[in-house]
């Protein structure tokens, strides 16, 4: 798996290569995490590379939505491919994060 | 978050009648990799399977029992008695026995494929799901007589009635816990592969028995998501989720379609094969 982080205006642009679950997900919460104690609050994890996402995959993606909303920001997610946007649909997440088809409509919403 | 500490495997099969069969091409899968499982867990028509498999039955014996189990003949007659019930609740004395299917030919094809054999049969420790028809509580059944067990799992609500096991009256496991993954990470499994399925809908709704179907499934559909969405956020386990998609609609009594539903479930185990085997690997060197 392998994690790049570029930048537009505030917003940390996070984005995953490979399968994010119990043997990677450690690593993308220490990223989130780090992003927003840079001062990152608002994020958007771009999961168009991601392949596959296990429990522990969810669990990093609710872990990153806490810790920045607590720090008054946000983070959305961009472009999850099918197998992945039905675990996180299966799982209840569009009800209580946003995710969108492409990174550019995720990155022009935190503009709203 | 860590890989799971220990190597224990758990395959727990969800409600979905015919889909359920997809475990059967999960299992081919795990047998192919010389992956045994630990413990298995099955609700409603994943209880069958969970059974099956439990009692050490190949994949090819699995296909026959099932089929020989899950026909069109356990359906073929009504319970008039339930009818009159309905039509005429005071006469016939309504109660919670209510189930449109008569359920003796069903009952018969248990009996022929599991005969007396009990939980202490089974090579794989196995766990059945079912409801406990007052105060709608999951019932997890891990002893005595297979039948019985099995019949309160599967006992859908509105064809088939209640089953009494000791004082509790039991209905279909899908009616509390679609998907029972807890049941395996209250036996202190970390590593689980959850197999669930949507209930379908009917095609039409043209009845009074599929507008009431409709409505089920809608409710259970819910509560599998529900369910799902609770355990996997909640608990340090790791839930490998195996879905197979269905491109033909599959009904309740579709056995015709076992083997697509089969390769259906064996091309979406094959996926997560190589990460299974990764988290089995890391466990075994640790």
């Amino acid at each position: 798996m392998e994690i790049t982080t570029n930048y537009q205006d505030q917003v940390a642009v996070v984005a995953v290569e490979g399968s994010i679950d119990a043997l990677t997900s450690g690593d993308v919460s220490a990223h989130l995490a780090g992003q927003i104690s840079q001062g990152y609050h608002h994020m958007i994890l771009d999961l168009s590379q991601v392949e596959y996402m296990s429990s522990a995959g969810l669990r990093a993606i609710m872990e990153g939505l806490k810790t920045s909303r607590q720090a008054g920001g946000d983070l959305r997610l961009a472009e999850p491919q099918p197998g992945v946007d039905k675990v996180l649909r299966m799982a209840g997440f569009p009800s209580i994060m946003k995710s969108y088809s492409s990174l550019a409509e995720a990155a022009a919403s935190f503009k709203d | 978050m860590n890989p799971p500490k220990n190597n224990r495997l758990a395959l727990v099969i969800g409600s979905g009648a015919v889909k359920c069969a997809a475990a059967l091409g999960v299992w081919k899968v795990l047998n192919r990799a010389g992956i045994k499982v630990d413990l298995l867990v099955g609700c409603s028509g994943g209880s069958l399977f969970a059974t099956t498999m439990a009692l050490g039955y190949s994949v090819d014996e699995c296909i026959e029992l099932t089929q020989r189990l899950w026909n069109r003949s356990i359906t073929r007659k009504r319970d008039t008695r339930s009818f009159l019930k309905a039509l005429l609740p005071q006469v016939f004395k309504f109660d919670e026995r209510f189930g449109m299917i008569d359920d003796h030919a069903m009952f018969k094809n248990l009996r022929a494929v599991f005969g007396e054999r009990t939980f202490t049969d089974t090579v794989v420790p196995l766990y059945l799901l079912a409801t406990d028809f007052y105060t709608g509580e999951p019932v997890v059944l891990d002893r005595g007589t297979l039948v019985y067990a099995l019949r309160a799992s599967i006992s859908v609500p509105f064809i088939w009635r209640p089953w009494r096991i000791g004082e509790r009256f039991l209905i279909d496991g899908a009616v509390s816990n679609p998907l029972p993954v807890d049941v395996a990470i209250r036996e202190g499994v970390e590593l689980i592969l959850a197999v669930g399925f949507e209930t379908p809908a009917p095609r039409r709704i043209k009845s009074i028995s599929r507008f009431v179907f409709h409505l089920n499934s809608v409710m259970t559909n819910n509560l599998y998501r529900a369910n799902f969405a609770f355990h996997n956020l909640a608990h340090h386990a790791e839930i490998i989720t195996v879905l197979p998609d269905f491109t033909q609609q599959v009904s309740l009594f579709d056995t015709q379609h076992i083997p697509y539903v089969i390769q259906q479930g064996e091309h979406a185990m094959e996926q997560q094969l190589p990460y299974l085997q990764r988290l089995l690997g890391e466990n075994h060197s640790s």
